[in-house]
């Protein structure tokens, strides 16, 4: 289990990239009060997802598109077709801790 | 039987030292052919002064941008996420492909390079590449678009190519006040507050000074402006409105309104003053733009010289926002300076291919109603580091 941050740290629609302590970047969001936390890069190319952006509970890939649903990690159009893998996320005593999720993405 | 003896060819050099008082000379006829001297007025004249580009309101909405040529450089100028206007050089930092290759357009959210997508936010900040990640040594902003310095005024998007531009106010505001005594006079006309009614785009197949020249000077308009002489019949003497300071031409009796037949035009903008009523002013603000104010619109003229014979004109017609948006008809206000326009770009074409004679090689003669010409000359010389000989 990992602290992101403070939860006042991460306001509504904006991301964190997770590098220390984690087998692989991972992209925290904050989607409208709903924290979600998925692998950070694209399944399609290498790009950050924390850089993409943030519509509802889905985020698009920068570089091309790829629109992957954060409750499930599934790509929902082309051009990426294997999902990002989801971790688990709670908010404690005002942080946000990071469960990661070790097993195959869904 | 010949006149042309050899000892003394008429080679058309009269525009000397020894020529009439009352003619001086106009640039020698390389100024306008010569693609190293178009060169010069890239680099020193469209990339170091304020360049007026896009019309504010046309880029309406965060991602809308247009594409336009300044000197040498083709130039992005769009909205930002936070309302504000942005300008970047259209070339990715990558591998410098083009950017954008449309004139116009909207972008969701970003810029991006089609040919390796590197992707630049609104605010020309590098957001994303393939492999970014994984070089977290490139500094976002500095492998960020190439900004340009940018100026609203007017209701136009005015750049700078320069480092450090110069002044707005003496540069631009300056060649206004020049003309028109001081700047409340184009305030009353609340440029910025109207509304597109038309615009006409002109590919003009001439040197950008020939059409500087031309609007400069009113010698010609009796000549080819029938219906222009007509509303303002004071043009038919010969004296352009640039001619004396503050000077408006008074519209003819028997005119109504600023229109191709004399018919009544539209609403005076409220806040232009008794003074100005019925009154035509024009101003050239150097080095790309035209304006010109009567009681119930603006004209404005933006030049984009894209070679040393090729220079596309884009011309706005500006009403009261109350005349666009009941969508009143403005065709016979329009079609005034739009014959207006075919007219001096007829003339300017005619004289194009005339600077590369050889009778042209020292250049024409300028008359006494033109001799303020002159001084346009002498500034351009001295922007560009050619003064004349001797």
């Amino acid at each position: 289990m990992i602290t992101v941050c403070r939860i006042e740290e991460l306001p509504p629609g904006e991301s964190l990239r997770i590098t220390d302590g984690v087998p692989a970047p991972i992209a925290v969001f904050n989607a409208d009060g709903t924290i979600y936390a998925v692998d950070d890069t694209c399944t399609h190319q290498d790009a950050s997802l924390a850089d993409g952006w943030l519509e509802g509970c889905f985020v698009e890939c920068p570089l091309h598109t790829a629109l992957f649903d954060l409750r499930t990690g599934m790509p929902t159009c082309a051009p990426a077709k294997t999902p990002v893998r989801t971790h688990q996320v709670s908010v404690e005593n005002g942080h946000i801790l990071l469960h990661i999720s070790v097993g195959e993405p869904a | 039987m010949t006149t042309f003896a050899s000892e003394s060819p008429n080679t058309g050099e009269a525009a000397n030292a020894d020529e009439p008082s009352s003619l001086i000379s106009t640039l020698p006829g390389d100024y306008y052919t010569d693609p190293a001297i178009f060169a010069l007025e890239q680099e020193r004249v469209f990339e170091t002064m304020w360049f007026c580009a896009v019309r504010a309101a046309d880029l309406t909405k965060p991602g809308s941008f247009r594409t336009v040529q300044v000197g040498r450089e083709s130039v992005i100028v769009s909205r930002a996420r936070d309302d504000s206007v942005k300008a970047f050089l259209n070339v990715c930092r990558h591998r410098g492909a083009r950017l954008c290759t449309d004139e116009s357009g909207e972008v969701k959210r970003a810029f991006q390079c089609p040919y390796h997508a590197w992707t630049y936010g609104l605010d020309g900040r590098l957001i994303a590449a393939p492999n970014l990640t994984s070089m977290p040594d490139i500094d976002r902003t500095e492998y960020g678009l190439s900004r340009v310095h940018v100026r609203e005024w007017l209701g136009y998007v005015w750049v700078c190519l320069a480092d450090t531009p110069p002044s707005f106010e003496e540069q631009v505001m300056g060649d206004v006040i020049d003309r028109l005594g001081d700047i409340e006079s184009i305030d009353n006309y609340a440029v910025a507050d109207l509304g597109l009614g038309r615009r006409i785009t002109y590919d003009v197949k001439a040197n950008w000074k020939l059409i500087i020249e031309n609007f400069m000077e009113c010698y010609h308009c009796a000549t080819i402006h029938p219906e222009l002489t007509e509303v303002l019949p004071e043009f038919a003497d010969g004296y352009a409105a640039q001619y004396y300071v503050g000077h408006g031409a008074v519209f003819g009796e028997q005119a109504k309104g600023f229109t191709v037949d004399g018919s009544e035009g539209f609403d005076r903008i409220p806040s232009v003053s008794a003074e100005q009523d019925r009154r035509y002013y024009a101003i050239t603000v150097r080095p790309q733009v035209f304006v010109n104010l009567v009681p119930d619109h603006v004209i404005l003229h933006r030049m984009f010289p894209l070679a040393h014979d090729r220079t596309v004109v884009e011309c706005d017609w500006l009403y009261l926002p109350h005349v666009v948006g009941s969508g009143m008809d403005v065709d016979r206000s329009v079609e005034l300076f739009h014959r207006v326009n075919q007219q001096d770009f007829d003339a300017c074409e005619r004289t194009q291919p005339g600077m590369s004679s050889r009778v042209y090689r020292k250049g024409g003669v300028l008359v006494p109603s033109e001799h303020h010409i002159g001084a346009f000359h002498a500034w351009l010389r001295e922007r560009i580091g050619r003064l004349p000989v001797g």
